[in-house]
């Protein structure tokens, strides 16, 4: 496997691994989607996982938390084996882990507390409601939403539901969050706010985050560690430095924003748009 | 090549089954236990009030039109015959034991199932079911539980809404309207109609309830991304339940015929 030499010196050091994949493959229909991949979760870290749209990011965040079983190869969460658990106990295994779904996957009908209550009712049993109140009040201005507690999601705005979702993924106070796309939708100033309540997120709570994103200003700011993920398999991992500066002419063109030479070439043989045939206006 | 691809589909099929057969033993367990624990039966009631409760007004609607068709339709083959007296019974059974259960399921599954289906399938597309199992919680219990209960307390009542609602619409027609005698009408009625025919129609509504609820359930956890997806598994959903309320009718019709010829008979020696 063509597996960057950096991320081979981050499986091997075992002590602070939170979550480990070990030779993991994923196919779907045919197609293989992760080929072989490993990689180590340190704990208290921020992890960004890069690349280009379709190359397994979200496929791999999945089996972080056994959304999804791998064809082959291993999960691990604190050296136990999860992807071979049984859905009841992969669900105790879950409470640990707070998940951030793309478009926020906030329940349509619930208003925004019984949103952010769903985890707690479901592994907790209330009594003091005053208590849950102030739970979720605390909650919403972790990430600046306080005074929403009555909202629905359709009242709000993709930045909002996306803090909304945070709030609910933290909580059950998770050891690790995962986040699918955190930024995507979001105008730059909002992808910032996320930025900095996923940094205030570490800095407060000490959490563990792995964060799937193809926003390299994001990725820059918040991120330990950053892998590149291409064509299922892992290119790159290191540092924020360490990527800027990596050779493979792939992570260079991902990271700049540049067009390949490949693309280019199928552009040009496309043809000019004058050239393009176009319908008459009053074509019927 | 023909024969791959003949195998691939048989594979294919063979896995559906293998995938619904497994969904609805997990529908049903998690059922069963959502009867004992009392912390789900807010999910269920609102279930309840959303399945059962909107679709009272569409069942009896479906009733009673059912009963006053079937007085049009057989007052003229009665009264050639110089038995339209007996029309009453011959509607009143037609209605408890076959016509009112089935049809009330139907339009059930076309008013619930396309709902459920369409409401689950959204969720799933949109990643709320995976949110769901993302925060410890199992879908299946928390989702297709509440709703499965729902429908299988709940479908017998609708069947003796939509039965008594098909007795009123057939008295109305036959007596009001075609000037058949009252009296004799009730008197020829009660005399044909047994207690078990009335009992078999509103228990197949337990089996239709199950069958409905837990085929669209699994339609909205398994349905293909976008709005076309969603379309195609409602479309599906509603045609797989009306075929299993079908097939299950005429199962239950072999079972319970074979029960009374077997049972009822020692009736009179009680």
């Amino acid at each position: 496997m063509e597996q960057d030499s950096n991320s081979n010196n981050a499986q091997n050091n075992h002590n602070d691994d939170l979550i480990a994949l070990k030779s993991v493959t994923k196919i779907f229909g045919g197609k293989v989607v992760l080929e072989n991949v490993s990689l180590a979760i340190e704990k208290g870290k921020t992890t960004v996982v890069i690349g280009p749209s379709g190359c397994g990011k979200t496929v791999l965040i999945k089996h972080l938390i056994v959304l999804l079983r791998p064809n082959t190869g291993e999960v691990y969460f604190k050296d136990l084996r999860i992807d071979n658990l049984g859905e009841s106990d992969l669900n105790k295994i879950r409470t640990h882990y707070g998940f951030l779904f793309q478009g926020g996957a906030l329940f349509d009908s619930l208003s925004v507390t019984e949103n952010i209550l769903f985890p707690i009712r479901q592994h907790s049993r209330i009594t003091n409601w005053a208590q849950v109140e102030d739970l979720v009040k605390a909650k919403l201005a972790m990430v600046g939403l306080d005074g929403f507690q009555n909202y629905y999601p359709a009242n709000l705005s993709g930045g909002q539901r996306k803090r909304v979702a945070l709030a609910r993924a933290i909580a059950l106070n998770p050891e690790v969050v995962l986040y699918d796309e955190p930024t995507t939708g979001l105008d730059p100033i909002h992808s910032d706010v996320i930025s900095e309540l996923i940094l205030k997120l570490q800095r407060e709570l000490g959490v563990t985050s792995v964060i799937v994103t193809h926003d390299m200003t994001m990725a820059y700011k918040v991120a330990n560690r950053i892998i590149m993920l291409h064509n299922g398999k892992i290119i790159a991992d290191g540092n924020a430095d360490y990527i800027r500066n990596h050779p493979h002419p792939t992570v260079q063109q991902f990271i700049k924003g540049q067009v390949s030479e490949d693309d280019l070439a199928v552009l040009r043989m496309s043809g000019t748009v004058s050239q393009a045939q176009f319908l008459p206006r009053d074509f019927q | 090549m023909m024969i791959e691809a003949v195998g691939a589909r048989a594979m294919g099929g063979v896995n559906n089954i293998g995938r619904f057969t497994r969904f609805a033993w997990q529908s049903l367990a998690a059922s069963f236990r959502s009867c004992m624990s009392p912390v789900t039966y807010p999910l269920i009631w609102t279930q309840m009030h959303l399945i059962g409760v909107r679709s009272v007004p569409v069942v009896m609607i479906t009733g009673a039109f059912v009963g006053m068709t079937l007085a049009v339709q057989a007052y003229d083959q009665l009264a050639g015959m110089g038995l339209e007296e007996h029309l009453g019974v011959l509607i009143n059974i037609s209605v408890v034991k076959e016509l009112g259960p089935v049809l009330a399921a139907v339009m059930l599954a076309g008013r619930i199932g396309g709902a459920l289906t369409a409401e689950l399938g959204t969720m799933n597309v949109t990643e709320q079911i995976d949110a769901v199992r993302s925060m410890g919680t199992d879908p299946i219990r928390y989702l297709a539980a509440p709703r499965v209960v729902a429908c299988l307390l709940l479908t017998p009542f609708l069947i003796i809404f939509a039965d008594l609602m098909g007795i009123i619409g057939g008295y109305f027609v036959s007596v009001i309207h075609l000037g058949i005698n009252s009296r004799a009408y009730w008197s020829f009625s009660a005399s044909g109609v047994e207690l078990w025919g009335v009992s078999i129609g509103v228990v197949k509504g337990f089996f239709f309830g199950v069958a409905l609820a837990v085929i669209s359930c699994y339609k909205g956890f398994t349905c293909k991304e976008g709005a076309r997806g969603v379309g195609q598994a409602c479309t599906e959903a509603f045609v797989a339940s009306f075929i299993s309320i079908l097939a299950l009718d005429f199962a239950l019709a072999v079972i319970f015929k074979a029960i009374y010829s077997t049972f009822w008979p020692l009736k009179s020696l009680v």
